[in-house]
């Protein structure tokens, strides 16, 4: 179980689908440790599901400049575009299912070319190394890495240009804020000078995800939410 | 594009029981290929996934949307688990990631391996919880709920939700400072979620 998760907007943009690809990552490798942010995210589909449920429905099949003169018209428009759809499945070939899943997984799964432990980590310092995924996978401007802190190690001192995402995916590390165990999510923005030190039992591997370095809209936001204004 | 609230209430759909059973549909169509249930899914859902394209901006791509989602519930029937969401939900979460996909599309980079999707925004397929709530009640409460926000809390989610904007743009746009739009945010979702641990007792 998880004690450090996304906030409630950052979900709430998550459901929208209007969060960015790099940002839904590691939401995403979140959910896979969390039930109760899975629960929350149901809710918050649930409110997709009613505002949909509500919405005033467009005529289908008609252009959108032409305004249908009757309901019956509309209907033989959306009768001919089922009967459309319905030939093209037809058509179509089946895709292959693929690989099933039931419930929430580490989307990084099937993307990485080994497992963790044997992955082709490119030793930064002694004690810290990295698997830049940024330039593997699609993920927008976005700079995306596996980092690995040895055991009781400490990374020195250091900020950021622009927020850092980050999800414990094995081991612990604590900084000033906190202490943080596998599953965990952490937002940092630029103001955060921060020394993040491995717990001791074991090596920690951190998914982090920096993003471009963004505008501010002034002080007043940074103060109000000092840690989680990342997508300020 | 929302009906009034007053209009919402009179509205009788599946979540309170008394219009089809869109479950029950989609259960016809993942197991006997049902045609006539599956026209029923479509006539129902596939003008809403319109409006919900056109809401979005995506006025070109607003036929190609629906046709891709209605393709996908076809095929996918068989995967809709009812103690895990009701259909309109399930079928908004469909909507979103083709709509992801779509815009995706349009911007493909040459690096060599594209998470799909629907690996960044997943739809489980069972109920692997521990406390499961009955999903048609979940929808039910969270309608009534929504009933219950302030207007100006409302606008600001709608706009979030169902017009895809940035937190930033829907700011400009309702001419309240960034701060005010996200505390309106927080406090909807704050209230939405005691309102429906509220009814879950
Ligand atoms: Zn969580």
């Amino acid at each position: 179980m998880s004690a450090h998760h996304p906030d409630d907007l950052t979900l709430l943009d998550y459901s929208a689908g209007s969060l960015g690809l790099a940002q839904a990552l590691a939401v995403s490798v979140h959910l896979g440790y969390c039930n109760q942010c899975q629960s929350q995210l149901r809710k918050l589909n649930a409110l997709g599901g009613v505002l949909l449920e509500e919405t005033t429905p467009a005529s289908v099949g008609a252009n959108d400049d032409q305004i249908p003169e009757q309901n019956h018209s509309q209907m033989e428009e959306l009768n001919k575009s089922f009967e459309a759809l319905m030939a093209r499945i037809e058509s179509e070939p089946v895709e292959p299912p693929k690989r099933e899943s039931t419930g929430f997984h580490n989307p990084l799964e099937r993307y990485l070319p080994a497992s963790l432990d044997e992955l082709n980590w490119q030793q930064q310092t002694r004690e810290i190394a990295k698997f830049d995924l940024t330039n593997v996978v699609d993920m927008g401007s976005a700079r995306v890495a596996l980092q690995k802190i040895k055991a009781g190690a400490k990374v020195p001192v250091h900020t950021h240009r622009g927020n850092e995402l980050t999800v414990v995916l094995k081991g612990g590390f604590s900084d000033e804020l906190g202490v943080y165990h596998a599953g965990d999510y952490i937002a940092r923005d630029p103001s955060h000078k921060h020394s993040p030190t491995a717990l001791q039992n074991e090596d920690c591997v951190c998914l982090t995800v920096l993003d471009a370095p963004m505008k501010f809209t002034g002080p007043l936001m940074r103060w109000l939410n000092p840690l989680f204004a990342w997508r300020a | 594009m929302l009906r009034t609230k007053a209009q919402s209430m009179s509205n009788t759909s599946s979540a309170n029981g008394d219009g089809p059973d869109w479950g029950e549909l989609l259960a016809q169509v993942a197991h006997k290929g049902d045609t006539m249930a599956f026209r029923k899914v479509y006539a129902h859902f596939a003008p809403r996934i319109k409006a919900y394209a056109i809401n979005q901006g995506m006025h070109q791509q607003a036929e190609e949307l629906v046709q891709e989602v209605m393709t996908s519930v076809w095929r996918n029937a068989d995967k809709y688990c009812g103690s895990l969401a009701s259909a309109s939900t399930w079928i908004f979460t469909i909507t979103r990631n083709q709509r992801i996909d779509l815009l995706r599309k349009k911007g493909r980079t040459s690096k060599e391996i594209t998470v799909d999707t629907e690996e960044l925004w997943q739809i489980p397929t069972e109920d692997t919880t521990i406390r499961s709530i009955q999903a048609m009640s979940t929808e039910k409460r969270m309608r009534e709920s929504i009933g219950e926000l302030p207007e100006e809390q409302m606008i600001a989610v709608r706009k979030v939700y169902y017009e895809g904007k940035t937190h930033q743009e829907v700011a400009e746009e309702l001419n309240v400072p960034l701060g005010t739009l996200k505390g309106r945010l927080r406090l909807s979702m704050k209230k939405l979620r005691v309102m429906l641990e509220a009814a879950e007792l």
